[in-house]
């Protein structure tokens, strides 16, 4: 990725932490991609409760964004104090309803409630994480009375935990997509034909039908139904088993060829059972020559590899991170995406860039609707299902909900008589920073112990007020200033002001920064949602 | 006969000069021996239903195409059948409604017909199994030979290299080694038979070292007989008998650690049947289709039933030392 000790090196280390003042006063930081490659223009404190983004270009989904739990305020001394990197990670300070007691690695992460939290207190005196990648494991555990609530119920075990009056099940709603990703720049994947072939040949219903558990629905678009923007009179391959074999024969292929399939063994709510799904798209395939060879990857080497446009063919999905078309069209398809999908496609670059920087939402959705005609026209990638997917608690527990956002809110559950409350979720945190993480099972241990400057509604995509009572934008959506509230305690007694704020937005901003570092450094959330970086890193 | 329990060093009892045959030349081979050692067999219960059970499984490997309903990677959810997924097992004998299509063991996780993969799946672990086994005594008993007959610094280092390997709990071995070879059929029978090796070579090499002294060997060596000769024409022939029950007890071994590797996701790739890799597909359903861990599961367990039984009275048929001590 980026070389971030050269990047330091060579430009001069900002004073303090704070470069809102001297990054607005260098002029005009939106011309120069090399000295600022991301959409923001200055980050300031007007006055101790009050802060102010200024954007380069018009940005709809603001709110939605910084709602986002990677943009969590951490206390700007905090911050110093740790040097962006090191305590920070593993000992958070934030204003949420808990703060973290112990994190037992490889165990179990406990948080205690806070008993300064300026919102409604939490129910239960104690939260307890713990984890298993196994749904049969997470379930005995529920049935076994050690856990009260589980994520990702296995999609087997429905009917089972359903009919048992002990327990109930939340369903989430499908706001993520599977798809079958090609790069395009690879053969035979290079030949439009063969992908859409591919993509008239995969009988989706059956995938779902199958491998899916309940509330999953079979793609029509790369967008999910939830998301603005979903086109629902929209359906862009239907299956034609005929048509696909006569493009096979176009495509010099008649009798057929041999590809790799790549995916990694994780279960994800978009896609639930790895193996029997690949196994089924391998045998689905076969029908008009597609041979297939499947290769399991690590994890982190699998992502390493797909973003590096290394794959010619893999199995890879996206959940929704704030409710926006930005955050699936952008981050996928847009001029700045990764090579996952090749080298990309100029006309839908252009539409992407129209569709971001239009407030109107009817014509933001006309633009929506040509994005997903040149998706299927291009075919980058064959979208093949929206996954539903399901937290099951005890019957007791109350405020139990699944958040389409996969961020449950455990400060609003809790049964009667019972001090602790015992959530098993798919694995362990990487870290608890969450500026730099990605992974959804640290984001939501994150969220029970720091807040952003809004919030979505529990078991919901609406942006709600959080650390900031009320903010307002000026009509080209370019300035946001944001109203802090007032008297609101970090979990080490320190005021929140809007120093805070500014510097936990800076840190992440600046490159350059001393505490820009985080566990990787990457910041992947920050730079995939506002655009890039100030002081962007030379690109190795 | 009489036993002395204390002198088991094959060096100390000349023990193959001590039977009837004589001067044990190709007597492995020999017809009379080799009806007297299937009678032994036959003789214990557990020599006679370890060869049934050998029997039926090489059987039903054989004939897996005659016995199998379906093609073993056949997904049998088309929309003109009206066939769920990990369905039950539904014999029409047993009082399946006959209006149901019959799959004697369900179908899998991927609708395919458990039946049909269980028993292509006998006919891979039995040929991966054999391979492997053929591999290592191939090499073991080159190896034995070599340095059991000609000795000096080469026995020493090849002995060495051989504890080391021994050294290894055997299928933490075969994990690394498929972890540098790659994932596969071919490189997990690459590794079980490489870590299989020493036990054979050391085999070997104990019987050779026994051999080297006995008259009719230093009977050849005295008339001039080329150390070539004596070794292919009297010193191989004899080391076969222990080299048969070691490889029938090592079949089960390797059998059980194919299954294990595929187990573990670093045997065969899907959709191909596999013992091990069906038990690992299907151990996160094991309380909703029990079916789909149980029937692999119970034909591993036979197939080390069946050779560990097979191999014991082997033993005791063909090694003097051991027999009729039941």
């Amino acid at each position: 990725m980026v070389a971030m000790g050269t990047a330091s090196a060579t430009t001069p280390p900002t004073s303090g932490g704070t470069t809102a003042g001297t990054a607005a006063a260098t002029g005009d930081l939106c011309a120069d991609k090399a000295k600022n490659s991301s959409n923001i223009k200055a980050i300031e404190a007007v006055d101790a409760s009050t802060v102010k983004f200024t954007l380069c270009g018009p940005d709809v989904a603001f709110p939605a964004k910084v709602a986002f739990s990677a943009f969590q305020i951490a206390p700007s001394e905090y911050l110093k104090s740790t040097g962006g990197t090191g305590d920070l990670l593993e000992k958070p300070v934030g204003t949420g309803p808990y703060v973290l007691k112990a994190w037992e690695k490889g165990s179990q992460i406990v948080l205690e409630r806070n008993d300064n939290y300026w919102g409604t207190k939490a129910l239960s005196k104690t939260v307890v994480f713990k984890w298993n990648g196994e749904s049969a494991q997470r379930l005995v555990e529920l049935q076994s009375g050690n856990a009260d609530g589980i994520d990702n119920l296995g999609t087997d075990d429905f009917a089972t935990v359903e009919a048992d009056k002990n327990f109930q099940v939340k369903p989430r709603d499908a706001l993520n997509v599977f798809y079958v990703g090609f790069n395009v720049d690879m053969a035979p994947f290079d030949k439009p034909e063969v992908r859409k072939a591919i993509a008239l040949t995969l009988d989706r219903q059956r995938l779902v039908d199958n491998f899916y558990p309940k509330g999953s629905v079979a793609a029509t678009q790369f967008l999910p139904p939830g998301i603005p923007g979903f086109d629902k009179g929209f359906t862009d391959f239907t299956k034609n088993v005929d048509e696909a074999k006569k493009l096979m024969e176009q495509a010099g292929l008649k009798d057929g060829v041999d590809v790799t399939l790549s995916y990694r063994d994780v279960q994800r709510g978009y896609l639930p059972q790895p193996t029997p799904i690949a196994t089924d798209i391998q045998a689905q395939l076969a029908e008009i020559g597609i041979r297939i060879k499947l290769d399991v990857q690590e994890s982190g080497t699998f992502l390493d590899n797909a973003n590096a446009g290394k794959l010619p063919f893999y199995l890879l999905g996206w959940g929704a991170d704030y409710p926006d078309p930005t955050n699936f069209f952008d981050y996928h398809f847009g001029a700045g995406a990764s090579p996952q999908f090749g080298k990309g496609f100029d006309d839908l670059h252009a539409k992407i860039q129209e569709a971001a920087q239009t407030a109107d939402p009817a014509a933001r959705a006309k633009l929506y609707q040509d994005v997903n005609a040149l998706l299927a026209e291009h075919v980058p990638m064959v979208p093949v299902a929206y996954g539903g997917s399901a937290v099951a608690y005890k019957a007791a527990v109350k405020g139990a909900h699944a958040s389409p956002l996969s961020n449950e809110n455990l400060s609003v559950m809790g049964i009667d008589g019972q001090d602790q409350f015992v959530f098993v979720q798919n694995g362990e945190p990487s870290g608890l920073y969450c500026a730099d993480e990605t992974d959804g099972e640290a984001l939501r241990v994150c969220e029970q112990i720091g807040e952003s400057l809004l919030a979505y509604e529990v078991g919901g995509t609406k942006v709600v007020p959080s650390l900031a009572e009320s903010f307002e934008s000026n009509d080209a959506l370019t300035e946001w200033t944001f109203h802090l509230r007032k008297g609101v305690k970090f979990s080490d007694g320190s005021d929140l002001d809007a120093t805070d704020v500014v510097d936990s937005f800076t840190v992440q901003w600046d490159a350059a920064s001393p505490l820009h570092k985080g566990r990787t450094g990457d910041f992947t959330y920050f730079s995939a949602l506002f655009g890039g970086f100030l002081n962007p890193p030379a690109k190795s | 006969m009489s036993l002395d329990p204390g002198a088991e060093t094959p060096a100390e009892i000349p023990h193959e000069a001590v039977t009837a045959a004589g001067a044990p030349q190709r007597s492995a081979a020999s017809g009379g021996r080799g009806r007297d050692i299937w009678r032994s067999v036959l003789r214990s219960w557990s020599g006679r239903l370890g060869l049934v059970l050998a029997v039926f499984l090489v059987g039903v490997a054989v004939l897996a195409p005659v016995i199998a309903p379906y093609p073993p990677t056949k997904v049998l959810l088309d929309s003109s059948r009206n066939e769920r997924k990990l369905e039950q097992p539904c014999v029409h004998l047993l009082g399946c409604d006959s209006g149901e299509v019959q799959h004697v063991m369900g179908l899998d996780e991927n609708g395919r017909d458990e039946f049909s993969r269980v028993v292509y799946g006998t006919r891979l672990s039995l040929l991966a199994g054999a391979a492997a086994v053929i591999l290592s005594v191939v090499v073991g008993t080159i190896l034995g030979l070599i340095s059991g007959f000609y000795g000096k610094w080469l026995d020493n280092v090849l002995m060495r290299i051989m504890d080391i390997i021994l050294s290894f709990p055997s299928l933490l071995l075969a994990i690394l080694i498929v972890t540098v070879l790659g994932k596969g059929l071919i490189n997990s029978i690459l590794a079980i038979a490489i870590v299989g090796v020493p036990t054979y070579a050391r085999v070997v090499r104990a019987q050779v070292l026994s051999l080297k002294e006995q008259d009719f060997v230093t009977a050849d060596v005295a008339l001039g007989v080329p150390r070539g000769r004596i070794l292919r024409h009297r010193i191989f022939p004899n080391t076969l008998t222990p080299l048969i029950v070691q490889s029938t007890l090592g079949f089960a071994t390797a059998v059980l650690e194919i299954a294990g590797l595929g187990f573990l996701g670093l045997g065969v790739t899907p959709p191909t049947a596999e013992w091990g890799t069906m038990i690992a597909a299907a151990r996160g359903l094991i309380f909703n289709s029990p079916h789909l861990v149980f029937f692999p599961g119970a034909m591993i367990f036979l197939n080390v039933i069946a050779f560990n039984l097979l191999g014991d009275a082997l033993r005791d048929a063909l090694d003097p030392r051991t027999a009729g001590r039941d």
